[in-house]
């Protein structure tokens, strides 16, 4: 425990061992010791608010609460019982109650300055803009310090950023930012760096550019010294937003002088020189041609600019700068675009492409920097410049097999970005069937090679020739989706595995990897590998899909809660420690970093992911865990689900999705485009729906079978009734639209061959979902009981015909060998599981109508009832055997990688089989517990 | 700061200070080579997104902290292509009375393919650039004894071994600790490259500010 700046006061020194122990995760004795304490001195709250730290943390949070509220209704001005709060109700995840707590304190303390800043960022943590503002100024009375003043300015322009009218943010708030601003200037009271970026921030906001371009230049914006060139990054970003072109242009100019390497002003020069050009801008006759010095506005001046640039590098003795190549290349692409002949002044991209491969052809990076250029190229180019790159790489005498082989890392590095260069021009993709093969035959010989450089790598390091292995593994994956040959796949698993063996830290072999297991249905083998890529924070929101989406639907159901747990974890925490980190930038003056802290905890609050393991948890507790003859009611109200409301930011969904976290150097026009990840994103949101209002009709079902005796009590309960059930009815008829949708997206979807993009599968279960709708809405009219009942029959009779008739598409193998071939259907894993979700909703339905029919004695009914009791636990138990039955091929002798990689699927299989028959035998159990 | 700590708590410090804190702040920005603007925002994903198993993925929190209180220290330099070529993230710390003021390098981090372009050195000497804009009398950094592709790099960036901090580094699975160099390079302030002069016994990780 870090040392208390003052410990005379006795009553530190007993709290004293409490703080100790709650430290050091002691939180049993640290309740004993506050008991102790508190028998001897009752009124000693502090020791109650830590005794309830004590109990939250070991998780009696009802406890732990009303001990707080205990202490809390005292309105405590002691230092030690409001800090010691404040840290009980942030784990609580109640930081509202801070506010009441400081609120209570500075009106009997009114002129402490520390209750009062406390108060402030009690506000802060929970974004009352408006509250702040007023804290602010109360403070700034008591103790005229700048910071306080600007804090309140500060939660002006908040106030601004939030409205949801922007015309109040920039008719009232900021202007009123502003003129408090003003006054400090005029007061000449600005004192801090932070106050300048301030003042430039409300200025930008309100689109007072030259206002603010002004105090950048003026004596204000001499105090904007921290970071590196922080007047001149401000004065670019106004001038565009000005559209002052020429000192655009000449800035740019300038800077790039000094560092040739600096992509973004070489941007700006090419935009504001074709601008100047367009409005065919001349310079002034005298004088100098705007504040920043000479501009430029020829293409010829441009084109001298280059090449210039080009050849200081030429003649540099050490490391040659990228920066002015690339520039050469983008002035050809603008100038191209532009339909300007002069780009031959420049020279042919082809040799300019060569010359840079010659430059840097041995850094990994020169794939990534001319795949953007590669478009310069015409068509007929495309082999030449391939031909002109191999000559430029040293291999080896050729051997038997006639391939040559380079002789260290950098003609390693060489030869592999060729190979990289000639798959983006889809030189590879041209080849036939033979000519695929033959490549990968060089792939892999140039793999095995390459390995001999890495002997003393480390377990944590790559080896030198593992992106030979990932290519070879991608040509297999283009020969499996041409030719639909899963032997292709097979092998690709096992060139993969093989890979994995000798790089054990290679993220984008086990990205691969787990992809194609989860297309293959396979889900055990793919834990492993995610577990092992050790994701972490934004990680479970960027990549967390790559797990969850597949866990559930492929049957491996405790895999699927577990993982899903973990990015829940992520997203909890995060609103915690965004709000922290904005009351630091406060006092740190950091103000432009507030918003930017906003919009990140926002943007992962509103992440798809988050929704998506949100609901997909919720309905694994419901199917898997739930105690179907128990309540319904209590597993719904434990996890805070209510029917009536919709958690889900359909309107600001945030797809964080990293769809392109597996390298790949397709050709453009096989690359992901905006229009795949809408599609993806649409997909997935109308999949999230379909989940969502499952989980709202199930929760749904709970209130109603709990609504005060439904059926006794004749008609006086209907209204409560009808309320709750049109509920019910809406969800219902939402349910039926999305359905809609759903049906229309999936016949929409094209076949993406992107080897990143998988559509989600899901959706083709859509058709069977109409069997729990048709079961709601059959069920749903309760004004007559007889035929109420009748009608509940009819439901359940048919859908256990439903039930049967799903069952028998779920027939078949799906691991099969034929003709000395593997083949696989993980289709019918997923229509299983579908089954048996089905099953699982079945039961809740039946185990509420049980509870509706138990009141009435009519024998008619029970009969009815117990007829579809056993013909459902027939179903059941014929699934069962079905399970037992289903036997498995053996899997033929196989290379060992390959072999590996088949064991592993149809352990997996087994494990999903295993999964979803313990589930059902776990149903049937339940079933058999509700007759009546 | 460690959330669980009840005493000693942010606040206190804060109040004890009340001003922004000696560190003028200011908008990070991107810099270096061939590198574009981008928000920060896309920055927080970007860092972890990162599956390089030798590159430090740091907590949330951590990099949240770094950018609340030294926002100027934390550089990004980003391709034409939008890749995240590399990183560095500091801070300014120590008193200015015992001439012990210095900038100092928390992460540096190049992603693999980025990597012999010269892009750590370039970082590095903006880092040292705003230590030396805020009067700092060196920069300093820490790295692992076994490290020695770093060290042979600091070294030639002028670089020199302060003194070795004994088990800096706690290992886990069962590994011992490590112990770590703390290097440092003057700067101009210091005119007689006192901060810099060798001290020849190893010290504790709890002996160090």
């Amino acid at each position: 425990m870090a040392a208390r700046g003052h410990v005379q006061d006795p009553n530190d020194r007993r709290l004293r061992p409490i703080y100790d122990y709650l430290d050091n995760g002691n939180n049993k004795m640290a309740i004993q010791q506050a008991d102790k304490l508190l028998k001897k001195h009752k009124d000693l709250h502090c020791a109650k608010v830590l005794k309830a730290i004590g109990l939250q943390r070991t998780g009696k949070q009802d406890e732990a609460f009303s001990l707080a509220q205990e202490v809390a209704t005292l309105e405590p001005t002691d230092d030690n019982s409001l800090q010691a709060l404040t840290i009980l109700y942030r784990e609580m995840h109640h930081p509202e109650l801070v506010t009441k707590l400081y609120e209570a304190a500075v009106k009997k303390v009114p002129l402490s300055e520390e209750y009062h800043s406390h108060l402030f960022m009690a506000y802060a943590r929970v974004g009352e803009y408006k509250k702040m503002q007023q804290a602010g100024m109360a403070l700034y009375k008591i103790v005229p310090k700048n910071p306080y003043y600007f804090w309140s300015v500060m939660s002006l322009v908040m106030q601004a950023i939030s409205a949801q009218d922007e015309k109040l943010a920039q008719t009232m708030f900021l202007p009123l930012a502003e003129r408090m601003v003003e006054k400090m200037v005029k007061e000449e009271k600005i004192e801090a760096e932070a106050e300048v970026q301030l003042y430039f921030m409300i200025l930008e906001r309100l689109g007072k550019c030259v206002e603010a371009l002004d105090v950048v230049r003026g004596p204000l914006g001499e105090k904007l010294t921290s970071e590196l060139r922080s007047r001149e990054n401000k004065c670019m970003m106004m001038y565009q937003r000005l559209q002052l072109w020429p000192e655009c242009n000449a800035l740019s100019y300038k800077l790039l002088l000094k560092n040739p390497d600096d992509w973004q002003f070489y941007l700006s020069y090419f935009d504001s020189l074709f601008h100047l050009m367009d409005k065919s801008w001349s310079q002034p006759e005298e004088g100098e041609h705007c504040v920043e010095g000479p501009v430029q506005t020829t293409v010829a001046e441009a084109v001298k600019f280059v090449v210039d640039r080009m050849e200081e590098q030429d003649k540099k003795e050490s490391r040659p700068l990228r920066g002015p190549y690339l520039a050469c290349l983008e002035l050809i692409h603008r100038l191209r675009q532009r339909g300007c002949p002069d780009e031959k002044e420049l020279g042919d991209p082809l040799e300019l492409m060569v010359q840079f491969f010659g430059k840097f052809g041995d850094k990994p990076c020169c794939i990534t920097d001319l795949k953007i250029y590669l478009h310069l190229l015409p068509p007929e180019q495309r082999s030449q410049f391939k031909k002109r790159l191999g000559e430029l790489v040293p291999l080896g005498e050729a051997g038997e097999d006639g391939f040559g082989f380079p002789g260290d890392t950098k003609a390693l590095q060489r030869h592999l970005c060729v190979c990289q260069l000639s798959r983006a021009l889809g030189l590879q993709h041209a080849l036939d069937t033979e000519g695929k093969l033959r490549l990968i035959t060089e792939l892999k010989a140039h793999y095995h090679h390459g390995l001999q450089f890495g002997k003393s790598c480390l377990k944590t390091e790559l080896q030198f020739s593992d992106m030979y292995c990932l290519m070879a593994a991608h040509v297999y994956v283009d020969l499996w989706t041409e030719t639909g040959d899963e032997n292709m796949l097979w092998q690709c698993l096992g060139v993969l595995e093989e890979g994995l063996s000798f790089s054990p830290s290679n993220a984008q072999f086990k990205l691969l990897l787990l992809l194609l297991f989860c297309r293959l249905g396979a889900f055990q083998p793919v834990v492993d590998l995610y577990s092992s890529l050790d994701a972490k924070h934004v990680q479970h929101d960027t990549i967390g899909y790559l797990l969850t989406r597949y866990a559930g639907s492929l049957g491996q159901f405790a895999a699927a809660s577990q993982s899903c747990n973990f990015s829940l974890r992520f997203f909890h925490s995060n609103q915690k420690d965004t709000s922290e980190y904005i009351i630091q930038a406060y006092k740190y003056g950091a103000f432009e970093k507030i918003p930017e802290f906003i919009a990140f905890r926002t943007r992962l609050n509103q992440s798809l992911h988050f929704a998506q393991v949100r609901t997909e948890r919720m309905l694994l507790d419901l199917y898997t865990e739930a105690d179907v003859t128990l309540s319904l009611e209590e597993s719904v109200k434990a996890m805070g689900v209510c029917p009536e409301e919709d958690d889900i930011p359909w309107d600001n969904m945030r797809d964080n999705r990293d769809l392109t976290v597996l390298v790949s150097w397709d050709p453009k026009d096989r690359e992901l485009t905006e229009e795949h990840r809408r599609l993806s994103l649409e997909e997935e949101s109308v999949w999230l729906k379909v989940r969502s209002l499952t989980l709202r009709l199930l929760a749904s079902l709970a209130l109603l079978g709990h609504a005060p005796s439904p059926r006794n009590s004749d008609k006086t309960n209907e209204n409560g009734i009808s309320a709750k059930s049109s509920t019910l009815q809406t969800l219902l008829s939402q349910l039926d639209q999305t359905l809609e949708t759903a049906a229309q997206i999936t016949e929409k979807q094209t076949q993406v061959h992107t080897l990143i993009y998988l559509s989600n599968k899901g959706l083709r279960r859509c058709g069977i979902w109409e069997v729990f709708v048709m079961l709601f809405i059959q069920f749903l009219s309760p004004d007559d009981s007889t035929e109420l009942q009748t009608q509940i029959c009819n439901a359940f009779k048919s859908s256990v015909a439903q039930l049967q008739e799903m069952l028998s598409r779920c027939k078949g193998e799906v691991l099969e060998m034929k003709d000395g071939r593997l083949t696989t259907r993980p289709s019918l894993l997923e229509t299983l599981v579908f089954f048996v979700e089905t099953v699982c909703v079945v039961l809740w339905v039946a185990s509420y109508s049980a509870s509706v029919l138990r009141p009435l004695k009519s024998s008619l009914q029970k009969k009815k009832k117990k007829k579809k009791d056993s013909s459902s636990a027939m179903v059941l138990r014929y699934y069962l055997t079905f399970i037992l039955r289903r036997p498995f091929s053996k899997i033929n002798e196989e290379c060992g990688f390959t072999r590996a990689a088949m064991d592993k699927v149809q352990s997996s299989y087994l494990g999903s089989l295993q999964e979803l028959g313990d589930l059902l035998r776990k149903r049937a159990d339940s079933l058999k517990s509700l007759k009546i | 700061m460690d959330n669980s700590s009840l005493a000693g708590s942010l606040f206190q410090r804060w109040l004890a200070r009340n001003k922004y804190s000696k560190l003028r702040s200011a908008a990070p920005r991107r810099q270096g080579h061939c590198i574009e603007c981008m928000k920060h925002l896309k920055l927080y994903f970007y860092l972890h997104s990162n599956l390089d198993p030798l590159t430090e993925t740091y907590g949330i929190p951590f990099y949240l902290q770094y950018l609340a209180h030294w926002p100027e220290y934390f550089i990004v330099a980003e391709a034409p292509g939008g890749e995240l070529m590399g990183y560095i993230m500091g801070k300014a710390e120590g008193s200015v009375a015992r001439e012990e003021w210095h900038g100092h390098v928390t992460a540096l981090s190049v992603a693999p393919e980025f990597r012999r372009l010269g892009l750590a050195a370039k970082l590095m000497e903006m880092l040292e650039e705003i230590s030396e804009r805020k009067g700092g009398f060196f920069v300093d950094l820490f790295v692992r004894v076994s490290n020695q592709v770093a060290v042979n790099m600091y070294k030639q960036l002028g670089y020199s071994v302060y003194r070795t901090v004994i088990e800096y580094y706690s290992a886990s699975n069962g590994e011992p600790d490590e112990d770590a160099y703390d290097m440092r390079k003057a700067l101009s302030s210091d005119t007689e490259k006192k901060s810099i002069v060798p001290i020849p016994h190893p010290v504790r990780p709890e002996d160090i500010e």
